[in-house]
């Protein structure tokens, strides 16, 4: 479905991504991880479009994204979840949702994708005619995931969800990323620093280092391996 | 005295609400490109001019009679400055504006100021060229008659200018209804997000470059429109846009700036005060009392009298 090939960015001088290839199948729960200032990031924005790659190519069923306007993912079912949530925070969180669903797809299926947002996350009901920038931490990123849902995509990208929130509120987060997977069928593309919680959803990961795919597998290869373990989880040798 | 004060008060109210529709057009532009725009008033000045050609020039609009004719033509300048604010940007400004310029130190704002300035001397003087510089207007038996109330209290009598009365409905009417699109409507919601966050409002699908080309379009209208209900009563030379623009950025600033309601208020407010002012001074110190409510107002609230915020208290 997804098909990073060979991708290599840079902002100026700088190498954010070099080579990084990446794949993701129809329904497939597929997870990055990597340290601060790795290219995760930017590895999304050059999914979305809004950074050009120096080389390289991204396919989105078998046809290159790369040609296409960055407002043209959403309308082929590419929903980005963006780092720090980004909410429109002068709109209500009704009109959040609303401006998720602009695409085609999303307005057919407004009324069916509305109550499983509600039913996922009840308080943007209780809140619809709140001010999104008037949320907590916690209920913006619920707001922003809900927002993602809300053009009916095939693949989520979500960067950094759990970013600053507590302890408590990442793991309803993830409970709620693993519950729209399992039972909507979508395809999810994780980036995250909470790297035990993630990989254990995931299907497959990959660890991104300074710009660079170093590893990639199964949940036991990436929990085997002595690098992850030391990084990212803080434990000892295997 | 009291006849005077009468008199004043609704002459600000009536001339406001005009006013208030002048300053919607530079609030939308404001509010949702983030764009200074000092051509806004050779905006006001073209839709002048369309309304007065098309009066003249069209049998079709002239059918209307002299009633409805300058009122029909003051709308139909909405849609024409529209396109022509919609191509402005298309080859001009979106070079310093919008995505293009978002990572720019200084977001592209000298570009803009140098840019707008440019168009708003090219228009001038382009107007002059080919309107000439005799001062028109376009006139309507209206424009010389008044509905006359009263008496009230002490024998006042009110006088109302027919002209002014009828361009500030249409005024509040055009406003009621680019409220309720902004505010009710998929359109208005998607040039509200991409105002808002526009790399969001990308994610969610929305071409930002051509909302912020409608937004420039609609804010084109919305002034030329005003114009041309201002034709209707005043006369007017390509160089007006100089006298309004300072109405509208005072109306604009005191409205809290990207509000649409505020910018209305904005304009009522500097327009009641101008003619208050009239009362007791002269009219060259109108835009001083202007200008003296400004500061003041700015200097109490510097958000505006209407900013709203949306971030956590
Ligand atoms: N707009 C930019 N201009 C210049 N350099 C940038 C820009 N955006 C990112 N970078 C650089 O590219 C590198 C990768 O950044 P990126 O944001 O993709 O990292 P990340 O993996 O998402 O990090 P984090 O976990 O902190 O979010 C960093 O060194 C960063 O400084
Ligand atoms: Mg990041």
């Amino acid at each position: 479905m997804l098909e990073v090939q060979d991708l290599s960015v840079s902002y100026g001088g700088l190498r954010a991504l070099q080579g990084v290839t990446l794949r993701v199948a129809a329904g497939q729960f597929v997870t990055v991880v990597g340290p601060n200032g790795a290219g995760k990031t930017t590895l999304f924005k050059t999914i979305s479009g809004v950074v050009s790659p120096a080389s390289g190519t991204v396919q989105w069923d078998g046809a290159s994204l790369l040609k296409r306007p960055s407002s043209a993912r959403a309308h082929l079912g590419i929903a980005h979840v963006p780092e720090g949530r980004q909410v429109f925070r002068t709109l209500t969180v009704q009109e959040n949702l609303e401006m998720g669903a602009y695409p085609r797809a999303g307005r057919s299926q407004w009324a069916r994708t509305l109550d499983r947002i509600h039913a996922l996350f009840p308080i943007l009901k209780e809140r619809a005619d709140q001010l999104a920038g008037t949320l907590s931490g916690g209920e913006q990123q619920m707001l922003a995931i809900g927002r993602g849902l809300a053009c009916a995509p095939r693949l989520l990208m979500l960067d950094e969800p759990s970013m600053g929130l507590a302890p408590a509120v990442a793991e309803t987060i993830f409970d709620r990323i693993a519950q729209i997977h399992k039972e909507d069928g979508l395809a999810i593309l994780l980036v995250e620093q909470r790297v035990a919680e993630a990989l254990e959803l995931s299907d497959h990961g990959y660890v991104l280092d300074t710009g660079r795919m170093v590893l990639e597998g199964g949940y036991q290869t990436l929990l085997a391996d002595d690098r992850v373990r030391r990084s990212y989880l803080g434990l000892g040798e295997a | 005295m009291f006849e005077n004060i009468l008199n004043a008060v609704a002459a600000g109210l009536i001339i406001g609400c005009i006013y208030g529709l002048m300053c919607i057009g530079l609030g939308l532009i404001f509010g949702i490109m983030k764009v200074v725009n000092f051509a806004q008033g050779e905006l006001l000045m073209l839709g002048m001019y369309v309304s007065l050609y098309l009066v003249a020039g069209f049998t079709a609009i002239g059918f209307l009679g002299p009633y409805a004719a300058p009122f029909v033509a003051a709308l139909i300048a909405g849609p024409v400055l529209f396109g022509g604010g919609a191509l402005l940007h298309r080859f001009v400004l979106r070079h310093v504006s919008g995505l293009s310029t978002a990572s720019r130190q200084d977001e592209g704002g000298f570009g803009q100021l140098i840019v707008t300035l440019g168009i708003s001397l090219i228009l001038q003087n382009g107007g002059l060229i080919l309107f000439g510089s005799t001062p028109e207007s376009v006139l309507t038996p209206l424009s010389a008659s008044a509905f006359i109330l009263g008496p009230f209290p002490t024998g006042a009598l009110l006088f109302l200018n027919k002209a002014q009365v009828f361009a500030a409905v249409v005024a509040i009417v055009v406003a009621v209804v680019l409220w309720l699109v902004m505010e009710r409507t998929t359109l208005g919601k998607a040039l509200r997000a991409a105002a808002d966050n526009p790399v969001a409002a990308t994610y969610m699908g929305i071409d930002v470059d051509r909302a912020y080309r409608i937004a420039f379009g609609l804010g084109a209208a919305i002034t030329a429109i005003a114009g041309g209900l201002m034709a209707t009563y005043l006369s007017f030379t390509p160089f007006v846009g100089l006298d309004y623009v300072i109405i509208m950025y005072s109306g604009v600033v005191l409205g809290g700036m990207g509000s649409i309601l505020g910018a209305f208020w904005g304009g009522l407010l500097v327009g009641f005060v101008q003619q208050a002012s009239t009362l007791v001074l002269p009219p060259q110190l109108q835009n001083a009392a202007i200008f003296v409510v400004f500061l003041l107002i700015v200097g109490l609230r510097p958000q505006g009298l209407f900013g709203r915020s949306a971030e956590r208290a």
